[in-house]
């Protein structure tokens, strides 16, 4: 019971969230410092390819579970190991102002993801403790 | 999704390539190059033609800016006397004279303030459009 | 002095449980489905701010705001809903101390 008490909520999906903006950032920030650099090709995240795998993931878990699963429980460790393949050189010229732009929408998304995973976690606590 | 933060920052690459025409205008006043015939030619003033750009825009009729294509002007050069020059006209009516690039510089320099202006009005979008999304965090209180 | 015995007693009408329905005013319901009801509204409510925060996570075309103002309408008619849920069982522990 104890590891189900997230599966109703968007806990997981937000945490998943969380960790992929997490490392865009650091990618996009390295775009930035290599501004200057002769020959520097850009690289980022594909977040349409994360989303996407993120859907499938949900959409998985709302299936309800035959006997012939054979797959693992968790399909979110699946969005998140495939965090490495997501990278991929951008062969657009790196405008510093679109690298930017894209740092600051995958930091709205952060914050977002954040705020609502918060909010989440005082709601079960408001849950389990029956204190309003 | 598109949103207003990508249209501004369109906006913002079109302002910041349609400058560097005009610091290239600038920078070459007195420049020549040498066209295809291996002849010397006074440099011509480059300008930046604005486009509304399709693949930016959003249901509700918001469209984003692409600098469609970089023009070279086609105008009368400057005609100087100088038979000396190493390149001045060999024949014709305008023997003995230098051909120098005919840029307006007090256009170009307004050009440029415009430009700067405009960059700036859309970093103030950006960051209302920033402000706006954290704000409304506040909603869950 | 009538014998005790011969006085007509009619003790007051109590509430079927289980059986026929005690007369109603027409249009209302009985308070267990007035609850249960509420219930699966509240419900209705977390999964669908849910759905909204799944949708834009995997890049659906919702406004964030919106999903937000789903959110926090959720949470606020869990709160209410767990209050409710408090008041009762206050209400049913003092019932439950009255002495008789």
């Amino acid at each position: 019971m104890m590891p189900n008490l997230f599966a109703g909520t968007t806990i997981p999906v937000l945490g998943e969230v969380l960790n992929f903006a997490q490392a865009r950032h650091t990618v996009l920030a390295g775009n930035v410092a290599n501004v200057n650099t002769p020959g520097y090709r850009l690289r980022d995240l594909n977040e349409a390819e994360f989303q996407q795998q993120l859907k499938d993931a949900i959409h998985h878990s709302q299936r309800p579970p035959s006997l012939a699963d054979t797959e693992q429980p968790d399909p979110l460790l699946n969005v998140r190991q495939s965090l490495e393949n997501l990278l991929y050189h951008d062969e657009t010229n790196l405008d510093l102002e679109k690298q930017v732009a894209e740092m600051t929408k995958n930091h709205l998304l952060h914050n977002f993801a954040l705020t609502v995973m918060t909010d989440q976690f005082q709601l079960l606590q408001t849950a389990i403790s029956e204190r309003v | 999704m598109i949103s207003a933060l990508d249209i501004s920052t369109s906006a913002l690459v079109a302002q910041r390539i349609r400058l560097d025409t005009v610091s290239s205008n600038l920078a070459n006043l007195t420049s020549m190059t040498r066209d295809e015939n291996g002849e010397m030619q006074p440099y011509q003033a480059r300008f930046v033609i604005f486009q509304t750009d399709e693949d930016l825009q959003t249901r509700q009729g918001a469209i984003g800016v692409k600098v469609a294509n970089v023009e070279t002007e086609q105008i009368e050069p400057n005609y100087r006397h100088d038979p000396n020059h190493p390149y001045a006209i060999k024949s014709g009516p305008k023997k003995g004279y230098v051909a120098y690039p005919n840029i307006n510089m007090t256009a170009e320099m307004v050009d440029a303030l415009v430009a700067t202006r405009a960059y700036e009005a859309n970093l103030g979008a950006i960051e209302l459009s920033k402000n706006m999304a954290q704000q409304s965090l506040r909603i869950l209180g | 002095m009538t014998p005790v015995a011969g006085l007509p007693i009619t003790p007051p009408p109590l509430p079927t449980i289980g059986g026929q329905q005690p007369n109603l005013p027409a249009g209302a319901q009985p308070f267990k489905n007035v609850l249960v009801e509420a219930l699966e509204q509240v419900n209705a409510m977390q999964s669908q701010a849910n759905q909204a925060v799944e949708q834009l996570v995997t890049g659906g075309d919702v406004n964030p705001a919106e999903v937000l103002t789903t959110l926090q309408k959720a949470d606020m008619s869990f709160r209410m809903m767990l209050q409710i849920r408090n008041k009762l069982l206050q209400a049913y522990q003092e019932i439950n101390n009255i002495r008789i």
